[in-house]
C-alpha cells in the first residue's frame, strides 16, 4: 500500500520535473545552484537528483547506515549521508567498520531479527548469505536512468533468483597493472632478452609473469637507490588472499568450453579445487614468492597498494586501488603504469575430458570479484528513505564526482563510465593510460569467459578454508596437491553441513552468470 | 553479627552471576546446535560439534602453539618485569620518570598498537630492518618467516604487558619490611643470597597471582595475531583464541565455535588450577 | 706466607662501575624499546602516502615532506572521522563500569577476605577463583548471547548496555586485586573495631576502607585500562549511536591503511591513561601502595 503511494509520488515527481521547463520556466531561476553548494560539477535531473531529493521532507526521521571504513566507500558514504541529511532534514547516522569485522556486524542483527541498520554497504560477495534479509529494489528505482545504464555484468551481480536485491554503486574486477616505463625502456628490454632469450612484453600467461618478475627482482631498476622487486600480491592469509589466488587459477581452470561450474560441479556439488588446473595455479603462486619484496609473502591489500603504488614493484594484480594510488596527482610514477587483463595460460584443464588442452592464444578469463554494493534491510522501517538515500548516493552527479577521488574506491559500473575522455580530462591521465584503462575494464565486462565469486551461503567458510590451504602450500608445510586435497575435503564437509541442495540452488545463480555467454 | 557478611559478598556475586549466567548457559546450549551462517537458531545436533572438534587437528595444534606462546611470553614478562622493578626500586637517577615510562605500554589499546607494530615490522617500509642493517646484521623476515613471525608476535606481547608484572612487583618490593634485610646483612649474605632468601620469598605470593592473571589474559591473544600475521605464515602463529575467532565470526560457525570455547574453558580452568598449585608449592614455601 | 687481603679493595670500583653501566645500560635499553613505537607513530602521523612509501624515514622536511592530514582527519577533516564524541562516550563507559565494578568488587573482596563462606562445596578460594575465571572465556563466543540479552533489556547500542557488560569484565579484576589487598591488612584492625561495638558494615567503611585507598588505586587503574582498551564488545553491541574510541579509530583502517591517521589516533587515545600512570606512580613513590598487592 505505502509502496504504491510512494511510487505514484515518485511518478509525480518525475512528471512534474519533466513538465517544469515547459510549464514554468521561471521556476528554474529559483532552483538553488547545487553545484555551488556541493562538490559536483552540475546536478543531473532524475528521480534522485539533488533537486528531487531536496524536495523530500524526512525531518523527524532517522536513517541508520553501516558502511566500510574510511576512506574506501566509507568516506563517500559519510559525505553523501551529510548531504542527504541537509537536503531532507533527516537524521542520518553512519557507522564505519573495517572489512574484517563487517560481516559479523551485519549478520548478528540479521540472524537475531534486530532492525539495526536501514541501509548497508558490503561486498557483493556476501549476497549468498544476506539475500534472505534484504529488501528488493522497487521498480521505480530500477527504472531510473542510472540503473538502466548498468552494464549487464553488474546488473547480473545485483540480481538473485531473478530479483534485484542490490543497489549497485561500484564495479570491481581483478586486472593486472605493470610499470610501462620499465617495459618500454630499451636497456631493460635488452637486459631481459639477454637473460631469457625472449622479448620483454607485458605477460600474457602466468609463466611469463613469473619469469619477468624473477628477472626484475632484487635490484634497483628505477634508480632511486632502493632495490626493486618483481611482483606484489595479496598473500596475507585472512586478508583477501583467496581472491588473488582465484585470479591466478582462473587461466588454468576456467575452460571456455566447459560449463556448469568453476568451484563446484553444479550437478554433483563435488568440489573442483583440487583438480589439476587449480593445483597448477597454486604451484605458480608459490613459485612467485621468490620475486616478491621483503615481507611480500605476508602482504595484505594495503601493503600491495603501497608496494606497487609506491613504485617498489614491477607488476601487480588485484582491484583498482594500487593502480589508482600510482595514478595520484602527487605520485612519482603517475602515468608510468598501465593496466591490462589478467595473465592466463595456454594450457587449460578440461574437466569433462580429464585432460589438459593446449590453446594457441592464452586463455585469459576475466575475474569479476567483490565490488562494493549496497542494499536495504528487509526489516527496516525506513525502506522508502533508505532507497532514496542509495539512489541519491549513486545519482549521476555524485558518481561522476566520486569517481574522481581515488581513495573513495568507486569504480566504473555504468555504460557511461567507459569513456576514456573522462579520465583524461578530469583526472589528468595520459590518453594512452586512459584508453588502456577503459579497454581493460570493458574487456573484462565483455569477456565471454569469466569467473565470479562463490556467492553461496557460507562463502566465508569456503574462502577461509581455501586460504588456509593455500597458506600451508605457501609456507611449504604441504605440497600444492596435498593442500588443495585437504581443502576439497573441508569443502565437502561444509556442503554436508549447510546442505547440498541449498548450496546448489545458490550456486546456480553464479553459474548462470558465468555460462550466460 | 556474622550474618552481615552476606551483605558484602552477595551484591557483587549476584550482579556477576546475573550478567554472566545467561551468556554461559546459552553458549553451552549453542555448542550442541548447528547454528551457522545459513541455519541460525538452536537446533539440536547432539555431540556432533564435539566429535568434530576431537578430530580437528588444526585446533589442537593451535592450542599447543598457544600454550607455548602464553607460557613463554608470561615467563619473559615476569623475569623482565622483576628485573626492571629491582632496577628502579632504590637509588636510580630519575627514578620516578622511569617508573612512569615503564608503565606506559600497558595503557595502549592492543588493537591500535598492533597496527603500529605491523608498520614497524614491515620489511620494506618499516624502521626496524634499516636499524638492524645499520648494525651490520642482515634484515630479518619479521612477518614472513614462521619462526620470526612467532617471535614478532611475542615481542609485541612482551612490550605491552611487561609493565603489568613490573607494577605489581614494584609495589610488592616497596612494601617489603626492612628487618629481614638487616638480618641478612648481619649474617654477611651477599646480594645474590639476600635476593633468594629475602626478596624473592617476600614476593612469591604476588608473583603467583600476577602470573595466573597474565596467563589468562595472554591466552586470549587475538588482535595482535589478527593484525600482524593473520595466523600465518601457514599456520605458524595461529593460536586457539584466534582459531576460535576465525571459526566463530569469520566463518560464522556459531555452534562449532561455542563448542571450541567450552573445551577451551575447561582446559584452561584445569590447567590454571594445576599451574597455580604448582607455583604455590614451589614459590611460596621454598626451603628456608 | 704472603698476606692475602681479605677484601680486594682496588678491584671494587671497577666492578661497581661495571655494575652501574650494566644497570643504566639496561634501563636505557628498555626505555628505548618502550618509546620506540611512540616515536615511530609520532613521525608517521605527519606523513602522507608518499612519505610512507619512501621507506623508513624519521626526520620531517629533511627526509619527507610533512603533512598534517593525519591529525586533521581525527577532528573531522577529509579522509577521517571525528573522534570527539567517541572520546566522551569512552570516558563515560569506562568510568561508569569502573566505579560500579570497584564498588561491588571491593565489598565482595572484603567479605571473601574476612569471613568464611560455603555454598555447597564452594568455599572462599573457589568463589574467588569463580570471579577471576570470568575472564577466561574467549569474548568472541559471548557476542551473540550478550547481544540477545541486551536486546531483551532494550539496551543495545546504548552506554548503559555497554556499562552492564563491562561490569562483568572488570569486576573480576577488582575482586582479585582487593582480596589480596585486604588479606594484607591485619585482622586485628577489624577485631579492635568490633570490640568497640562497631558492626561489620561500620567497621568496613570507618576503619578498613580508609586504609585501602592504595589498593583501590591499583584496582581502579586496571579497571580503567581494561575498560578503555576493550574493543570487541564496544564493537559488537553497538550500531550507529554509541561509538567508543577504539571503534572509531579502527574505522580509519580501510583497504589503504592510512598509517598517518592511525598513528595520530594511537597517540591521542593513550593520552588520558598516561596521566593515570602519573597518578599511580605518585602513590607508589609515597609508599602508599605498600601492601596493595599482597
Amino acid at each position: 500500500m505505502t509502496s504504491r503511494i510512494r511510487n505514484s509520488l515518485l511518478a509525480t515527481t518525475v512528471l512534474s520535473l519533466a513538465a517544469l521547463p515547459v510549464a514554468a520556466p521561471s521556476a528554474w531561476a529559483e532552483t538553488p545552484d547545487y553545484a555551488a553548494m556541493y562538490p559536483i560539477s552540475a546536478d543531473v535531473p532524475g528521480v534522485c537528483s539533488f533537486e528531487a531529493i531536496d524536495a523530500r521532507d524526512y525531518s523527524g526521521r532517522t536513517l541508520n547506515i553501516i558502511t566500510h571504513a574510511i576512506p574506501v566507500i566509507g568516506e563517500p558514504t559519510a559525505l553523501h549521508a551529510a548531504q542527504f541529511a541537509e537536503l531532507t532534514g533527516a537524521t542520518v547516522n553512519v557507522v564505519h567498520v573495517p572489512f574484517g569485522d563487517l560481516f559479523q556486524r551485519i549478520m548478528i542483527p540479521f540472524q537475531t531479527g534486530q532492525a539495526a541498520y536501514d541501509a548497508l554497504f558490503f561486498p557483493s560477495l556476501w549476497l549468498g548469505d544476506f539475500n534472505p534479509y534484504l529488501a528488493p529494489v522497487p521498480e521505480a528505482y530500477r527504472e531510473t536512468q542510472g540503473m538502466q545504464d548498468l552494464t549487464a555484468t553488474y546488473r547480473g551481480v545485483a540480481t538473485w533468483n531473478n530479483e534485484m536485491l542490490l543497489y549497485t554503486m561500484d564495479g570491481d574486477r581483478h586486472y593486472m597493472k605493470y610499470r610501462a616505463d620499465i617495459f618500454d625502456n630499451p636497456d631493460m628490454q635488452a637486459r631481459f632478452e639477454q637473460e631469457t632469450g625472449r622479448a620483454l612484453t607485458p605477460p600474457a600467461t602466468w609463466e611469463e609473469y613469473n619469469e619477468i618478475a624473477a628477472v626484475f627482482s632484487g635490484w634497483d631498476w628505477d634508480g632511486d637507490g632502493q632495490p626493486n622487486f618483481g611482483t606484489a600480491e595479496v598473500t596475507q592469509r585472512d586478508d583477501l588472499m583467496f581472491s588473488a589466488f582465484i585470479s591466478r587459477v582462473a587461466g588454468y581452470a576456467k575452460n571456455p568450453d566447459v560449463t556448469g561450474g568453476f568451484f563446484f560441479d553444479l550437478e554433483t556439488m563435488e568440489p573442483l579445487v583440487n583438480t589439476p588446473g587449480w593445483v597448477r595455479g597454486l604451484e605458480m603462486f608459490v613459485a612467485a614468492q621468490a620475486s616478491m619484496p621483503p615481507g611480500g609473502t605476508n602482504f595484505g591489500l594495503g601493503d600491495e597498494i603501497f608496494s606497487f603504488g609506491g613504485g617498489q614493484t614491477l607488476m601487480s594484480y588485484s582491484w583498482d586501488d594500487a593502480f589508482i594510488q600510482a595514478q595520484q596527482e602527487d605520485s612519482p610514477i603517475r602515468n608510468s603504469v598501465m593496466p591490462t587483463a589478467l595473465p592466463g595460460s595456454t594450457e587449460v584443464w578440461n574437466r569433462n575430458t580429464g585432460e589438459w588442452e593446449t590453446f594457441a592464444e592464452p586463455n585469459r578469463p576475466g575475474y569479476v570479484t567483490w565490488g562494493w554494493t549496497s542494499a536495504v534491510a528487509g526489516s527496516s522501517q525506513n525502506q522508502d528513505m533508505a532507497f532514496d538515500f542509495l539512489c541519491f548516493f549513486a545519482n549521476e552527479a555524485n558518481t561522476e564526482s566520486d569517481m574522481q577521488v581515488g581513495r573513495y574506491g568507486v569504480n566504473p559500473y555504468r555504460e557511461s563510465h567507459f569513456e576514456a575522455a573522462f579520465y583524461e580530462d578530469e583526472l589528468g591521465w595520459t590518453p594512452e593510460v586512459s584508453q588502456a584503462y577503459v579497454e581493460t575494464l570493458r574487456g573484462i565486462d565483455e569477456n565471454p569467459n569469466r569467473v565470479f565469486d562463490l556467492r553461496v551461503p557460507g562463502v566465508g567458510e569456503f574462502m577461509s578454508s581455501l586460504a588456509a590451504g593455500v597458506a600451508r602450500a605457501q609456507a611449504g608445510t604441504a605440497t600444492p596437491q596435498q593442500a588443495l586435497d585437504d581443502v576439497a575435503d573441508e569443502w565437502r564437509a561444509i556442503v554436508d553441513r549447510i546442505g547440498a541442495d541449498t548450496i546448489r540452488a545458490a550456486y546456480a545463480n553464479v553459474v548462470a552468470l558465468e555460462d550466460a555467454r | 553479627m556474622y550474618r552481615q557478611k552476606y551483605l558484602f559478598l552477595t551484591p557483587g556475586l549476584i550482579a556477576l552471576v546475573a550478567i554472566i549466567l545467561f551468556p554461559l548457559l546459552f553458549t553451552i546450549r549453542v555448542s550442541f546446535s548447528g547454528w551457522d551462517v545459513y541455519n541460525p537458531g538452536l537446533s539440536w545436533k547432539g555431540g556432533q560439534n564435539f566429535s568434530r572438534l576431537m578430530a580437528d587437528s588444526r585446533y589442537w595444534a593451535a592450542l599447543g602453539r598457544l600454550s607455548v606462546m602464553a607460557v613463554g611470553t608470561v615467563l619473559i614478562q615476569y623475569v623482565l618485569g622483576f628485573a626492571l622493578a629491582l632496577l628502579v626500586w632504590r637509588d636510580v637517577i630519575a627514578r620516578r620518570f622511569f617508573r612512569v615510562l615503564f608503565l606506559v605500554p600497558m595503557m595502549t589499546t592492543p588493537v591500535i598498537m598492533s597496527v603500529i607494530w605491523r608498520t614497524i615490522f614491515h620489511e620494506s617500509l618499516g624502521p626496524l630492518n634499516p636499524i638492524i642493517r645499520g648494525l651490520g646484521l642482515p634484515g630479518v623476515p619479521w612477518l614472513s618467516d614462521p619462526v620470526w613471525a612467532f617471535v614478532a608476535v611475542m615481542l609485541v606481547e612482551i612490550w605491552q604487558w611487561t609493565p603489568f608484572m613490573f607494577l605489581l612487583l614494584l609495589a610488592g618490593l616497596l612494601s617489603l619490611p626492612s628487618e629481614p634485610y638487616l638480618a641478612a646483612r648481619i649474617d654477611g649474605a651477599g646480594p645474590v643470597r639476600t635476593f633468594f632468601s629475602v626478596t624473592f620469598p617476600g614476593l612469591a605470593a604476588i608473583s603467583v597471582g600476577a602470573i595466573v592473571i597474565r596467563l589468562i589474559e595472554a591466552s586470549k591473544i587475538l588482535d595482535t595475531v589478527y593484525v600482524m600475521t593473520s595466523g600465518g605464515p601457514g599456520e605458524s602463529t595461529e593460536t586457539a583464541s584466534y582459531y576460535i575467532y576465525i571459526r566463530g565470526l569469520r566463518d560464522f560457525q556459531i555452534g562449532y565455535s561455542a563448542a571450541l570455547s567450552i573445551i577451551y574453558l575447561v582446559i584452561m580452568i584445569v590447567a590454571l588450577t594445576i599451574i597455580a598449585k604448582l607455583l604455590v608449592r614451589f614459590l611460596v614455601r621454598p626451603a628456608p | 706466607m704472603t698476606h692475602q687481603p681479605l677484601d680486594p679493595e682496588p678491584r671494587a670500583p671497577v666492578s661497581r662501575t661495571l655494575k652501574l653501566a650494566l644497570k643504566y645500560g639496561f634501563i636505557l635499553f628498555w626505555s628505548a624499546f618502550v618509546v620506540f613505537p611512540f616515536l615511530w607513530a609520532l613521525t608517521t602521523s605527519f606523513k602522507d602516502a608518499n612519505g610512507v612509501t619512501n621507506g623508513a624515514t624519521w626526520l620531517p622536511w629533511l627526509q619527507y615532506q610533512p603533512s598534517t592530514q593525519g591529525w586533521a582527519s581525527l577532528f573531522g577533516g577529509p579522509g577521517g572521522t571525528n573522534i570527539v564524541r567517541p572520546y566522551l562516550n569512552s570516558i563515560w563507559v569506562t568510568l561508569g563500569a569502573s566505579v560500579v565494578s570497584i564498588t561491588l568488587g571491593t565489598l565482595a573482596a572484603y567479605g571473601l577476605s574476612r569471613f568464611t563462606f560455603r555454598f555447597l562445596f564452594f568455599r572462599n578460594a573457589d568463589i574467588t577463583f569463580f570471579f577471576i575465571s570470568q575472564r577466561i572465556m574467549p569474548p568472541i563466543v559471548l557476542a551473540i548471547p550478550f547481544f540477545l540479552m541486551l536486546r531483551a533489556l532494550g539496551l543495545l547500542d546504548s552506554l548503559a548496555g555497554l556499562i552492564l557488560v563491562y561490569v562483568a569484565l572488570l569486576m573480576p579484576i577488582a575482586v582479585w586485586v582487593m582480596v589480596d589487598f585486604f588479606n594484607s591488612i591485619p585482622r586485628g584492625l577489624d577485631e579492635m573495631a568490633w570490640m568497640d561495638g562497631c558492626d561489620p558494615i561500620t567497621t568496613f567503611f570507618r576503619v578498613i576502607l580508609p586504609n585501602a585507598v592504595p589498593g583501590l588505586v591499583v584496582a581502579g587503574m586496571f579497571c580503567v585500562i581494561f575498560g578503555w582498551n576493550d574493543f570487541f564488545f564496544a564493537f559488537t553491541l553497538t550500531f550507529t549511536q554509541t561509538q567508543l574510541l577504539p571503534v572509531s579509530i579502527v574505522a580509519l583502517n580501510s583497504s589503504v591503511t592510512p598509517w598517518w591517521a592511525l598513528s595520530a589516533s594511537a597517540l591521542v587515545s593513550i593520552a588520558p591513561l598516561v596521566l593515570l600512570a602519573f597518578v599511580v606512580e605518585r602513590f607508589l613513590s609515597k609508599g602508599g601502595l605498600a601492601g596493595a598487592v599482597r
